[in-house]
């Protein structure tokens, strides 16, 4: 049941909206947690224990912790002054190693279902190439939905009771409403306790508002899904399924359209997400924040898949800057060949493990891999080449924040994405060299004129079809941009106006959408990593 | 206050540190700001700065700025 489909719009989520609006405010906040339990159990069945037993883990180490420091702070109080540091110092080591503890076993769970049998097959791969007689056997792995994102939601909860961010909770309730929620659990975005668990288990009223702004929403990320995203799977699938067949422009097209597949596929399916939170009164952080409007790989990726980047920023990127290591390396660096050398020593070693970790996230492959290593590539440089950049352009009279240097950096990003997502969506890593290099070695323009885009899988009906719907999503980026709410304005409009808008939003999804027969239903691509 | 402004002046002389009280929350700075600006105050004010700190709340102004380095120096 995915967040597109019938039985989730027509059947599943009114149901609960029911269930909840006459159940009373006390245990709104039970029928959420067996909504998603239920939600859970329809798509990874038995494999619910161990988002379960996750949920009891970080609940009694959460517990754990903040008796510790409870513990200190009593012990603190009947001792002298100059007792107070040692017992600081060892009560400090106890909560450090009970949180290694909790990263440890969240962290290991998901690398040992999902990386387990990738590991294995490589380290074989060498040992045969090494002449070594054993093999690491491969296991049948079942890997419960959503992993990856309530394991870094759950990691997030520890580390921030540890140093104190958030208050552990003693209600699991509320903590496996957090893990478990059914919008959020197949592609997130990533939630901090603090955003969403209050509100979650408080049970809030349904409001006219929230439910009429929460559905709109919802039909807005359908649009994209179904109008734009699942049009352009047959032809995304064809070229990389088989791009030994393709090459130069066909693989330029499969790589443009790829990425905006991606696009209308992820921030479709958190539009649903965030719009069924708005239902419940609940408000899901935003993940996207027109990303193609950006300059730079760096602010690409504070607009693109936010809350994961700043889960990154928050646990690895600071915590690897400010370990004592780097921090002297950095001061060496700096007291030699000058500030900005410090800082490019500093943002080395916190970028590789910010993007390798960001790499190995998205999936079992060299490639993808290769992609969080090419952003951490590209970003470095950036950083690197940064004063000599300025120094340039002061030289050449050349003002960066000018129009035309915009739209240079604007049409330099877009092919840095493409490229990036050309490897990432590749049959593996070769595939995708195969085909970058195809680009320039099969390059034909006639590719354009001969109607060989017209034999990808889709038909000219579907081109127009997505060309519509981009048109649209780029007008609303626009306005968004511009920091105009649709959805606000249109609520001020008078009845009919308003209501005709709401039919014609239904309306275009319904008729211009990619179901029914003919199609087939089209899994979430975010949900798969 | 005059040498954590300085500091600021240093990194970013285009944005206004008197008034300005959304530095993380307009994106005036980002991470890479952040971590110069750390390693410079805990060299200026002779601080340790962890992640702990790093949360916009300790950023967004330099008022906000200057009270962090002051509990820091008291601890």
């Amino acid at each position: 049941m995915s967040y597109s489909s019938i039985l989730y719009i027509c059947i599943f989520l009114p149901a609960v909206i029911l269930l909840y609006g006459i159940t009373p405010q006390r245990h709104r906040g039970k029928i959420l947690l067996a909504a998603s339990y239920l939600f859970f159990y329809m798509l990874s069945g038995k494999l619910l224990v161990y988002l379960i037993l996750s949920t009891f883990s970080i609940h009694h180490i959460g517990l754990w912790l903040s008796s510790c420091r409870r513990e200190f702070e009593l012990e603190k109080r009947q001792i002298p002054q100059e007792q107070r540091e040692p017992l600081k110092k060892a009560y400090t080591a106890k909560r450090r190693k009970i949180l290694l503890f909790a990263v440890l076993l969240h962290v290991g769970m998901l690398l040992f279902l999902k990386y387990f049998n990738f590991f294995g097959t490589n380290v074989n791969h060498l040992l045969q190439l090494l002449s070594v007689p054993i093999q690491i056997p491969q296991l049948k792995l079942a890997v419960p939905l959503g992993i990856s994102f309530y394991t870094l939601q759950a990691v997030s909860y520890i580390v921030d009771v540890y140093q104190g961010k958030t208050e552990a909770d003693d209600n699991i309730g509320r903590l496996a409403l957090y893990m478990a929620f059914f919008p959020v659990i197949m592609e997130g975005p990533i939630c901090r306790y603090s955003q969403t668990a209050p509100d979650l288990y408080q049970g809030k009223q349904l409001a006219y508002r929230n439910v009429t702004f929460g559905y709109q929403r919802i039909v807005w990320g359908l649009f994209k899904k179904l109008v734009i995203a699942d049009r352009l799977n047959p032809l995304v699938k064809t070229i990389f399924e088989n791009h030994q067949d393709y090459g130069g422009v066909v693989v330029i097209a499969g790589a443009v359209l790829y990425t905006f597949q991606l696009y209308a596929d992820f921030s479709g399916c958190i539009d649903i997400t965030i719009g069924t939170g708005e239902i419940f009164g609940v408000k899901i952080p935003e993940n996207f924040r027109q990303p193609f409007f950006s300059k730079t790989a760096s602010e690409f990726w504070r607009r693109w898949h936010i809350t994961l980047g700043t889960w990154f920023k928050d646990y690895i990127f600071y915590p690897v800057s400010l370990t004592h290591f780097v921090k002297n390396l950095s001061k060496k660096t700096k007291n030699r060949f000058g500030k900005h050398a410090g800082q490019i020593v500093t943002s080395a070693f916190a970028l590789f493990g910010v993007w390798f970790c960001n790499g190995l996230w998205h999936g079992t492959g060299w490639n993808y891999i290769f992609f969080g290593l090419y952003y951490f590539v590209l970003i470095l440089l950036g950083n690197i080449f940064e004063p000599w950049i300025q120094s340039a352009a002061d030289r050449l009279h050349i003002d960066r924040h000018s129009r035309w240097y915009s739209c240079l950096q604007r049409i330099k990003l877009l092919l840095i994405v493409f490229t990036g997502e050309l490897f990432f969506r590749a049959e593996g890593l070769r595939a995708g060299t195969d085909m970058f290099r195809s680009v320039f070695t099969e390059f034909d323009l006639s590719a354009l004129t001969d109607g060989s885009l017209f034999s990808l899988g889709i038909s000219r009906a579907d081109y127009l079809a997505v060309l519509a719907g981009f048109a649209v999503v780029l007008l609303v980026g626009i306005l968004h941009e511009k920091g105009i709410s649709i959805r606000e304005r249109a609520a001020r409009w008078g009845i009919i106006r308003r209501w005709s808008f709401y039919y014609g939003a239904v309306l275009a999804v319904v008729i211009f959408g990619a179901y029914g027969p003919g199609y087939r239903a089209v899994d979430l691509i975010y949900a798969g990593f | 206050m005059e040498k954590l402004l300085s500091i600021l002046e240093d990194l970013n002389s285009d944005i206004d540190y008197e008034t300005e009280t959304k530095l993380i929350d307009n994106g005036l700075l980002d991470s890479m700001s952040i971590l110069s600006l750390v390693s410079d105050l805990e060299d200026a004010f002779d601080v340790e700065i962890t992640p702990v700190e790093l949360v916009p709340d300790n950023f967004n102004s330099a008022r906000a700025m200057w009270q962090m380095v002051q509990r820091l120096q008291e601890a």
